[in-house]
C-alpha cells in the first residue's frame, strides 16, 4: 500500500469545517489549537456542510465532525410544548450548538437535523444581545437544548460564559441540561441560585442500549454528588423513560440507586416523563432504522407521539408511588399529555 | 457493488487488468463489468461525467452497502509531488461547493480539488480536476454521501501537455493498491444494511398484501421493532392460512403486532 501522508486523523472531529469568515475568530483559534490533527476544510457557510441532502445519520455518528460557524438568524426561540419553562414569564432556549456529541436511539435530533455533526456557532456574544431585552422580566433560558452543552464545555466554554452573563442579570434563571460527567467548567463559576443544572438520568441497562458515548450511570451520579457539594442547584430528570419489558425492575431501582448516594433534600425537583417525540420527528427516525425505539406502537394525539395512556400511566404511577419514598410530591414534577 | 469511475481509457486500462474486467454494451458507454465491480469511463468533462454516471447509475441502482469511486489523475500546484495520492474532501465548482463524507481514518492526503472546465495551465490554489463536481452531483443522487470517494493521483504541476497516455497508465498502475485500502474503508464504514433479507422481504410483503396499507405499515413498525430488538428475531409467527372474515383478519394481526411489541 502506498501512503503520501503519515498523519491518521482522530475519529472523533477527525476533520473541522470551518467559515472563513470565522477562521480568525479567537474561539475558532482555540478550538483549532485543541484539535491540531484534525483536518481543516475552508467553507464559505456552515449549510454548505450540515443541510447537504443524501447524508446518513447513522454512519456520521460513528465519525462526527465539527462546523465552526458565525449564526446570522436568531439564537433564541420559544420553548417548546414537549419541555418544561417551570412557571416562568418567558422560556427561551437557545440554539449556539447543533447536534451533539452523544448518540442517543431516541434524540429527536435525528429526525431535526440532516446530519449527526456538530456545529458550534462562536458569536455567543450575538445570543446575548438578543436576549437583552428581554431580561426585564423572569425569563428562563435552556442553554443546552438542541445540544448538551456540557458535553463539550472544554472546547467551547459556552456555559461558563452563560454563567458569567447571567450574575449580571438577575432576572435570568438558566437551566443547563446535561448527561455530561464532566463539570470541570462549573468549579471555576460561582454557584447561582438562578441556574439549574438539571442531569438525565437512565438506567444502566437503557444507557448501554440507547444512550451510545454518554457516562455511565456511577459517572453521572458522582458528578451530581460533585456539583451539589460545591453550591449548584440540581435538578434530576428521569425522562425521557423508555419502556422496555424490563420496565418494573429497571426504573424503580434506578430510583433507590440514585437517592441511595444523593440526598434527596439537596436536589431541587426530580422530574419524571415518559418518551414522547412529534409524530414528523418519529417518522424521520423511523427512516434511519437504528432503534427498536422508534417502531414502538405509539399513539398519536395533537401530533405528539408517546406511549399508549396504559403505558403511560403505569410508568407515571410507578415511578411517583417510589420517587414519593425520599421526596414531597411537590417537589417532583411529571410531564404528561394534554388531554 | 464496487462502482468505478474514469474519465479517461489510460486511467481504466490498470483498473480492468487488476480486477478482470469484461467490456460490456449495455450502455453508450465505455463499460467494463465483473464480479463485484463495474468501471465506466465517463469521458472528459464535468457534463459528460454527470450524463455518463447518470446513466450507469440508472440501469444499476445501487445497494444501501455499495460504494463509488471516481479514480483518476490531476494536476496540482508544485507543492503536491507527482505520483502522490490525494482523497477529496470538497470540491469546488465556481461558487458550488461538495463535500464527500469520510467517515474513516486513513493515512492518504487529504485536499480539496478545483473542478474546471478547461485544462489548467497555471497554478491553481488547489490541484484541478475536470469531472469530479458532476461525478459527485449525479452519483450524489443515488448514493448516501459517505458511500462516494475521490481519490486523485498528482500527474503534473500544471502541465498537461506533460501528460503522456503511457504516464497516465503508470501513474494509476502505481496506486491500485491504494485504490484497494480506500475501497475498504469505504467499505467498512457501510452501515445502511437491510432490516430484512431478499427471501425475508418477500414473505412480508406477500403477507402484507392480505390488509390494508395502514394495517401493513402497522406490521412494518412492529416487525422493524422486534427486529431491532432482537437481532436474531425469525419471521415463523407468520400463520400458513388467514381467515376470510376483514374482521377476524383483523384480530389476527392486532395479535401479531402485540406479540412482535411485547
Amino acid at each position: 500500500m502506498k501512503t503520501s501522508s503519515p498523519a491518521s486523523p482522530s475519529k472523533l472531529f477527525s476533520h473541522l469545517y470551518i467559515e472563513k469568515s470565522i477562521f480568525d475568530h479567537p474561539k475558532t483559534e482555540a478550538i483549532r489549537t485543541k484539535f491540531a490533527a484534525s483536518r481543516v476544510v475552508l467553507i464559505d457557510h456552515y449549510k454548505e456542510v450540515f443541510n447537504r441532502p443524501n447524508q446518513s445519520f447513522s454512519a456520521q455518528s460513528q465519525s462526527k465532525k465539527l462546523i465552526l460557524a458565525q449564526r446570522g438568524g436568531k439564537f433564541l426561540h420559544e420553548g417548546s410544548q414537549y419541555s418544561d419553562g417551570f412557571d416562568h414569564q418567558q422560556f427561551f432556549y437557545a440554539s449556539s450548538v447543533m447536534g451533539c456529541l452523544y448518540d442517543c436511539d431516541y434524540c429527536y435530533l435525528q429526525g431535526l437535523y440532516p446530519s449527526a455533526n456538530t456545529v458550534v456557532f462562536v458569536n455567543l456574544e450575538d445570543a446575548f444581545a438578543e436576549l437583552l431585552p428581554h431580561l426585564h422580566q423572569d425569563t428562563l433560558v435552556a442553554t443546552s437544548y438542541d445540544t448538551d452543552t456540557m458535553a463539550i464545555e472544554s472546547l467551547t466554554h459556552q456555559t461558563q460564559e452563560w454563567l458569567l452573563f447571567a450574575r449580571e442579570h438577575p432576572r435570568l434563571h438558566l437551566e443547563i441540561r446535561t448527561k455530561s460527567a464532566n463539570i470541570k467548567g462549573l468549579k471555576h463559576a460561582l454557584p447561582s441560585e438562578r441556574v439549574t443544572l438539571a442531569w438525565t438520568l437512565s438506567p444502566q441497562y437503557i444507557i448501554d442500549r440507547y444512550e451510545h458515548a454518554t457516562p455511565s450511570l456511577e459517572k453521572r451520579l458522582a458528578a451530581i454528588r460533585e456539583a451539589i457539594s460545591i453550591g449548584w442547584k440540581v435538578r434530576i430528570c428521569i425522562d425521557p423513560v423508555i419502556y422496555t419489558d424490563t420496565f418494573d425492575l429497571i426504573y424503580p431501582d434506578l430510583i433507590d440507586t440514585i437517592f441511595s448516594t444523593v440526598d434527596p433534600d439537596s436536589i431541587e425537583h426530580l422530574t419524571l416523563g415518559s418518551f414522547r417525540l412529534s409524530q414528523s420527528h418519529l417518522r424521520s427516525l423511523k427512516k434511519l432504522r437504528r432503534s427498536d425505539v422508534a417502531f414502538y406502537p405509539y399513539t398519536v394525539y395533537n401530533e405528539m407521539a408517546t406511549y399508549p395512556e396504559t403505558v403511560e400511566s403505569h410508568i407515571l404511577e410507578t415511578l411517583l408511588a417510589k420517587a414519593t419514598h425520599y421526596l414531597p410530591a411537590q417537589r417532583i414534577r411529571t410531564w404528561q399529555r394534554q388531554s | 457493488m464496487i462502482y468505478l469511475i474514469t474519465a479517461l481509457d489510460a486511467e481504466a486500462r490498470p483498473l480492468c487488468d487488476r480486477y478482470k474486467l469484461k467490456r460490456s454494451n449495455a450502455l453508450p458507454y465505455t463499460l467494463y463489468t465483473g464480479e463485484n465491480t463495474v468501471l465506466l469511463v465517463s469521458g472528459m468533462g464535468k457534463t459528460n461525467a454527470a450524463m455518463a454516471v447518470s446513466a450507469l447509475l440508472g440501469w444499476r441502482l445501487p445497494s444501501p452497502g455499495d460504494i463509488l469511486i471516481n479514480m483518476g489523475i490531476c494536476g496540482a500546484p508544485v507543492n503536491y509531488p507527482i505520483g502522490d495520492a490525494l482523497l477529496i474532501h470538497q470540491i469546488i465548482d465556481g461558487d458550488r461547493h461538495y463535500y464527500p463524507d469520510i467517515l474513516y481514518a486513513h493515512s492518504l492526503a487529504e485536499t480539496s480539488l478545483i473542478c474546471v472546465d478547461i485544462p489548467q495551465s497555471s497554478p491553481q490554489e488547489y490541484p484541478v480536476d475536470m469531472e469530479s463536481a458532476g461525478i459527485f452531483q449525479a452519483a450524489s443522487k443515488f448514493f448516501k454521501l459517505h458511500q462516494i470517494g475521490f481519490l486523485k493521483i498528482v500527474s503534473d504541476h500544471c502541465a498537461p501537455d506533460t501528460v503522456t497516455k503511457e504516464g497516465v497508465i503508470r501513474l494509476i498502475a502505481s496506486h491500485l493498491d491504494t485504490l484497494d485500502y480506500v475501497s475498504g474503508l469505504l467499505t467498512d464504514v457501510q452501515t445502511d444494511h437491510a432490516l430484512f433479507s431478499q427471501s425475508e422481504r418477500e414473505e412480508i410483503d406477500s403477507f402484507k398484501s392480505h390488509f390494508t396499507k395502514s394495517q401493513g405499515d402497522m406490521l412494518e413498525d412492529a416487525l422493524c421493532f422486534a427486529r431491532l430488538k432482537n437481532s436474531d428475531f425469525s419471521l415463523d409467527l407468520f400463520p400458513s392460512s388467514l381467515p376470510n372474515s376483514k374482521r377476524e383478519r383483523g384480530i389476527l394481526l392486532e395479535n401479531l403486532i402485540t406479540r412482535l411489541t411485547l
